[in-house]
């Protein structure tokens, strides 16, 4: 870890030629700080220990170490080397402006690296590089050169050069070689005399570095204006898994495993703070435990114990007797259980979230030489291994597949999960082909053909791929700190739109939409799609009205029955007057909530209801009026007037005999309807055995 | 319990580890899914088949246990019940139903229920099954109407009904045309309720008809084609599983989304997952005094204040080089949107511009909606013969959910295929497999490895046939998930043990050892150099080439057994260097999975101590 950090130097031209430009071009300055900008950015959102240094040219005033009697004038180092912060960000905002000055960039060059030299004496870094951007528009003196490159060499320190024109045409492999670069401003041809002996100059310290590679190390502001547009893709350094691969008892190899891909996740997360003060440590967050009775009484952590759910059934299971009990295992493992055709294992069978890359051990030429016979032998044979594999001993094992993966300049095991039985569920869908009314004619067919035709992503002979996913960064992490970077160098001002390029990534590419305009216009003659008028859904988005409907939401997944008789009332209440004949109960239920009539008066609705519903001597009239008898009690009990409801009941049961309803009755003895004892409600004249005894005691005969 | 939102739970932040406790199920209907077994148990269903297979009866109850189990991990809120038709005995509600047995009422299933579908397998499950019940006539309509009774007097709403019938007998009534009539009358008036009438035919002699009764007593399925009836009856106890766990788990859309192809082209899709990794359920916790479970409430408030504090009352924020970047909480949620939930076609790509390696995630299934979208299923279905016919896959833009972040799928048709019984083996749609981005891809340095020769490739490709197998999606239980509920279940019944399980995800060394015989050694003495040893730490640099590999004197690590044990005695065994600490492992046949020495010592300690 120590040790392990660069420091670098930023050194940019704010000279009087930077502010020159063509007509409808952006100056060169301004290119050269939003360069700067993104790169600064990059640096503290990564937060990386890697230092920073800024040196500005062509300034006015001269602040350097190495001012002295006229030489390195107009050179200001504007901040030592030092991790980068938002306050450099805000400086670069602020107060780098084009000067009216020109200085010598050579001189510059070695004010950077005297710097260098001077601030790490104490640091340790392993890497040492200045960044140059400028226009080369001053006649810089090359007496000094050879000793600069030599001493360059001598330090470590390598160069980047930021241009505001390629680096020429006729190099191969420079910083703009694939770029066919169309309508680059400043190209080549319209060079000054010392802009093109400068750019001699650049090309000979660079390549004097470093023969093959030096010209990759010169860009143009716009190509790395593109490149820096995109936050760092998220990298992390792999970490070595050293295991054995075992067949049988008899035949290890020695691995190791890498992760090769799986779905990144943002370093850092919210946390949450107090709306004013804007601190962490003013918000608390607190779980607690409550009885679920009707005055939540609060019990301690301490005392509450773990159990699960068995069915119906809840078994207590403390932590302790989990752990002796649970299945445990040797740990880490990758053992072969057996080989299949690899056409058996499919694609969508894939489980987990993450696939590992499998080479032989480190310095192990045998154990290479092993794996290389079972990667070629699985190869040739089209066959894949289905392994055991378990991280460690605390993680849980897995079954999985073992696929030979052979690419040019190496070899290796890719290993995927596979699905437990537990994990799958084996859906039937109707079928389409049997169906008339969905098979598609002829015509429709030759549609979608040539929709297909005109949407291929590939191209050439070659079958390019013109829309590679895995090339684009995640749009996710872009707007993210796009965002975060907004709103710490603009506090107070609304979030930005999302950036073009991020959106124009995630769009159908301009060759495919044009291409595709046709075939898309006679997809939609050939099918005639309709929406279907939901009267339904009505229902369903007044269910959960209050909350928001149709999104299918993650906090709705409780399925509570609780909540949905509450949103259910939600709904009737706006429409609810008097118990009606549809669900008496729940309007019952709804209009003593609502308290808009008074208690007696609902409980006379309801009742009346309830003698309606008897008249109908059918099983399912008894039902609702039963549903109704125990909304009548449940509500009674809650306002603790038991008087109304006993006395119903009472009545109710005397009068059993000469209306024939002794079934009813006996459903109600069944669902063991009581009478309001004085337990349950103070004012009640019952006592809690004549309530449990009134109803089964009544024999109507 | 389609987890979908688990895949995005550690993107947000602290709040969500509630919700995720509670995701008991995923899906904006609630209500709860019933499924009731009505089973013969006519004499017919107890005669055993040739050489010892089991009846249909205990086939059947097999099943059911299954399911119980089942039902109890996956979805223990679901309700099952279990009656049987043309029984001696009677027992129902009401007793109104004569030879119509509820054995068990429609409600959760729990451990007791599980015993009891036990009791009635095998053999002295018949004798059970002949000692409580009885066999005796049969009124079919009479047991329906009782079903029904058992859904009406269910107070809870009720998601999805289902009645499985099983049985062998395709004229339950012999010919009586008054107990046929009821008894479609009756199922008429089920079916009207809302219940779906299924038929789980079993094996008989001279082959079951399903036309001559049955037709009319089960619901149309759901393609209105005459597959369903066409099926053959089941004689394998793993067909009828199959087909019952089919039928039994209620596919539900963990969304319905916007298939775009281009303006105002939308297909109605509903995405389906079919595999789900299924984990231990979260704990309850329970008041320790009675044991009866607890609510948790989770407050936020002010340290200072002690007041509680509404979500307008807290921001969030993120510090970067000690910088505090302050957010509304919607501006958070904002910054996620993208733009509305829906999948937006990109193009097509040829089937092998999609790696294998591209994996992050499970895939979900996609099937049209014809009931959002009139027309959906046709454009749907030709676009799936014409992707499939030209070996393309569909790249689509896709946003799962309000404020999810898009992702790319690549959408794979995949046709539908029916078995020699013509039940479905995998269903018509497109499989969506999602892709990567940039950011998703590690940076490898695969290191410089020597390529095998072809006589080593040969010996292991030998190996490599005499273990093959077919490999099956379904062959592998989850023993993590196997032995928790089997925990569970010996403390739920007062089980003095656990029943045993076996780890099908352990190899059978033995047989591999067995199967390969000598092909083991003759590969090792191709790759491997004498005396080399896997075990050793990366084996001294690079053997100087030309000797005989790794017989070169290895640093004398043995320690005579005296020493040792007097190392221990002291407690001094830490003295030692781990090497010579591996020696003496091996010396006393110690296996260790550990490198560590501490946990070469422990491993020591617990050998020689005992």
């Amino acid at each position: 870890m120590a040790g392990a950090k660069s420091a670098l130097v930023l050194c940019m031209d704010v000279g009087f030629s930077m502010s020159n430009s063509g007509p409808g071009e952006e100056p060169p300055f301004e290119l050269a700080k939003k360069v700067i900008q993104k790169f600064v950015q990059r640096q503290v959102f990564a937060e990386t220990k890697d230092e920073l240094a800024l040196v500005l040219f062509g300034t006015d005033s001269t602040k350097n170490s190495l001012d002295k009697d006229d030489q390195y004038q107009n050179i200001t180092v504007h901040r030592h080397l030092m991790v980068p912060d938002f306050e450099l960000l805000e400086e670069i905002e602020n107060q780098i402006h084009p000067e009216s000055q020109q200085a010598d960039w050579l001189d510059a060059l070695v004010v950077c690296m005297d710097l260098l030299q001077t601030e790490t004496k104490e640091k340790k870094c392993d890497r040492l590089n200045i960044v140059l951007l400028t226009d080369l528009n001053t006649e810089a003196n090359s007496e000094q050169l050879d000793v600069i490159i030599e001493n360059l060499k001598q330090a470590g320190i390598t160069l980047q050069f930021f241009l505001p024109f390629p680096a020429g045409d006729d190099e191969e492999g420079g910083g703009d070689a694939d770029g066919r670069d169309p309508g680059q401003p400043g190209t080549g041809k319209g060079l000054s005399k010392e802009q093109k002996s400068g750019l001699d100059m650049v090309k000979h310290i660079m390549l004097s570095l470093d023969e093959e590679d030096g010209l990759g190390e010169i860009y143009s502001f716009r190509k790395a204006i593109e490149q820096l547009c995109m936050f760092k893709r998220i990298e992390r350094r792999p970490m070595a898994w050293p295991c054995q691969l075992t067949i049988g008892s008899c035949l290890p190899i020695r691995i190791v495993g890498y992760k090769a891909v799986t779905e990144e996740k943002l370093k850092k997360t919210w946390t949450t703070v107090d709306a004013q003060t804007n601190q962490k440590d003013d918000v608390k967050r607190e779980t607690v435990y409550c009885l679920d009775d009707d005055n939540e009484t609060e019990v301690q952590k301490d005392d509450t114990i773990q159990g699960f759910r068995y069915g119906s059934d809840i078994v207590p299971f403390s932590k302790v007797d989990q752990d002796q009990m649970k299945y445990k295992h040797d740990g880490k493992c990758f053992a072969v259980l057996g080989f299949s055709k690899q056409s058996m294992v499919q694609r969508h069978q894939f489980m987990g979230t993450q696939v590992i890359k499998i080479f032989s051990a480190k310095d192990d030429e045998h154990a290479g030489v092993a794996l290389s016979a079972l990667i070629r032998a699985l190869d040739e044979l089209n066959m894949v291994a289905i392994v055991r594999y378990a991280y460690d001993r605390r993680s849980n094992p897995q079954v999985g597949a073992a696929f030979p993966c052979i690419k040019r300049d190496y070899e290796c095991l890719m290993y995927v999960q596979l699905p437990f039985m537990e994990d799958l569920r084996q859906f039937t869908f109707p079928s389409l082909a049997n169906n008339k009314k969905f098979t598609p004619s002829d015509t429709q067919l030759s549609a979608v053909d040539s929709l297909i035709d005109s949407m291929m992503l590939v191209e050439g002979d070659d079958q390019k791929d013109i829309f590679k996913i895995h090339h684009i960064p995640n749009p996710a992490f872009q707007r993210h700190f796009q965002c975060l970077h907004h709103r710490a160098v603009s506090p107070g001002t609304p979030l930005p739109p999302m950036e073009p390029w991020l959106k124009a990534a995630l769009e159908r590419p301009d060759v495919i939409s044009e291409r595709c305009q046709a075939p898309l216009e006679e997809i939609k003659r050939k099918f005639p799609l309709t929406e279907v008028e939901k009267k339904k859904k009505l229902k369903t988005s007044a269910q959960i009205f209050g909350k928001d409907s149709e999104e299918p939401d993650a906090k709705k997944a409780k399925g509570d029955e609780e909540e949905e008789e509450y949103s259910l009332a939600d709904i009737a209440e706006g429409s609810v007057t008097s118990v009606g004949s549809v669900d008496p109960a729940r309007d019952f239920r709804t209009l003593i909530r609502k308290k808009s009539l008074p208690f007696g008066e609902v409980c006379q609705q309801l009742t009346r209801r309830i003698e309606q519903l008897l008249s109908n001597k059918n099983t399912h009239y008894y039902m609702k009026s039963i549903t109704c008898i125990q909304a009548f009690r449940e509500q009674s009990v809650k306002l603790g007037d038991a008087n109304l409801y006993n006395g119903y009941l009472q009545s109710l049961k005397r009068s059993i005999p000469n209306r024939g309803l002794e079934v009813f009755w006996d459903l109600l003895v069944q669902d063991a309807i009581t009478l309001i004892s004085k337990d349950e409600v103070e004012g009640s004249t019952v006592s809690k055995n004549e309530a449990n005894q009134v109803t089964p005691l009544f024999k109507p005969v | 319990m389609a987890e979908w939102n688990a895949y995005y739970k550690n993107e947000d932040d602290e709040e969500d580890q509630e919700e995720g406790e509670l995701s008991g199920g995923d899906y904006k209907i609630t209500g709860r899914d019933s499924l009731v077994f009505l089973v013969d148990a006519s004499k017919e269903m107890f005669i055993k088949g040739e050489d010892g297979e089991p009846s249909n009866f205990d086939m059947t109850m097999q099943v059911v246990r299954s399911v119980y189990t089942s039902k109890i991990i996956s979805s223990h809120r679901d309700l099952v019940a279990l009656v049987f038709y043309g029984t001696e005995q009677s027992k129902n509600p009401r007793n109104s139903f004569k030879h119509v047995y509820v054995y068990h009422d429609l409600d959760e299933p729990g451990a007791k229920r599980v015993q009891d579908a036990d009791a009635l397998r095998g053999s002295k499950g018949a004798q059970l099954a002949a000692k409580t019940m009885g066999s005796s006539e049969t009124s079919l309509g009479d047991a329906l109407w009782c079903c029904a009774n058992l859904y009406s007097d269910i107070k809870l709403r009720l998601s999805q009904k289902r009645l499985m019938i099983f049985t062998c007998r395709d004229e339950p009534h012999g010919g009586d045309s008054v107990k046929d009539r009821q008894a479609r009358t009756k199922a008429n008036d089920l079916k009207e309720t809302g219940v779906t009438i299924d038929l789980m035919h079993l094996m008989k002699p001279g082959g079951f008809n399903v036309a001559s009764f049955f037709r009319d007593i089960v619901s149309p399925p759901e393609d209105e084609s005459e597959l369903g009836l066409q099926l053959e009856p089941c004689a394998k106890l793993e067909d009828l599983q199959k087909r019952v766990r089919a039928k039994e788990q209620k596919k539900r859309a963990m969304a319905r989304l916007n298939l775009c192809l281009g303006e105002g082209i939308n297909v109605a899709v509903g995405i389906y997952a079919t595999a789900v990794s299924a984990r231990k359920q979260a704990p309850v916790r329970l008041y320790r005094e009675t044991n009866e479970p607890v609510r948790s409430k989770t407050r936020t408030f002010h340290t200072q204040t002690g007041s509680l504090l509404l979500p307008s009352e807290i921001k969030k924020a993120q510090v970067y080089s000690k910088k505090q970047i302050v957010m509304e909480k919607d501006e958070v949620d904002a910054i996620k949107k993208f733009d509305d939930p829906g999948l937006v076609l990109i193009g097509f790509k040829p089937m092998e511009k999609l790696k294998r390696h591209h994996h992050i995630r499970p895939a979900v299934f996609l099937y049209p909606e014809e009931d959002e979208v009139k027309g959906s299923a046709c454009l749907f279905s030709a676009l799936l013969t014409k992707c499939s016919e030209r070996n393309v896959f569909a790249l689509c833009r896709c946003i799962a959910r309000r404020n999810y972040p898009p992702r790319f799928v690549a959408l794979v048709p995949q046709k539908e295929e029916v078995d020699e019984g013509k039940a479905q083996i995998t269903p018509p749609g497109f499989n969506v497999i999602h892709l990567p981005f940039a950011d998703d891809i590690r940076t490898l340095d695969p290191p410089q490895c020597p390529v095998a020769s072809q006589i080593q490739v040969d010996k292991m490709k030998e190996i490599v046939s005499k273990l093959r197998f077919k490999y099956r999606s379904d062959a592998f239980e989850n023993p993590v998930i196997q032995q928790h509920y089997r925990n569970l279940e010996a403390l739920a019944l007062d089980m003095m043990a656990p029943e045993d399980m076996e780890d099908l995800i352990m190899p059978k060394v033995d047989q591999i050892d067995g199967r390969l015989g000598p092909l083991v050694d003759e590969f090792k003495d191709l790759v491997y150099p004498f005396n080399y040893n896997p075990d050793s730490k990366p084996a001294a640099k690079r053997k100087t080439a030309g000797t005989g590999g790794g017989a070169e004197k290895k640093p004398k690590v043995e320690i005579p057994e005296d020493e040792l044990r007097a190392h221990m005695q002291n407690g001094t065994l830490g003295k030692l260097t781990v090497p010579v600490l591996k020696e003496a492992c091996k010396q006393f046949g110690v296996r260790t999975t550990g490198t560590k020495k501490q946990e070469l010592i422990d491993a020591l300690t617990e050998r020689l101590g005992s």
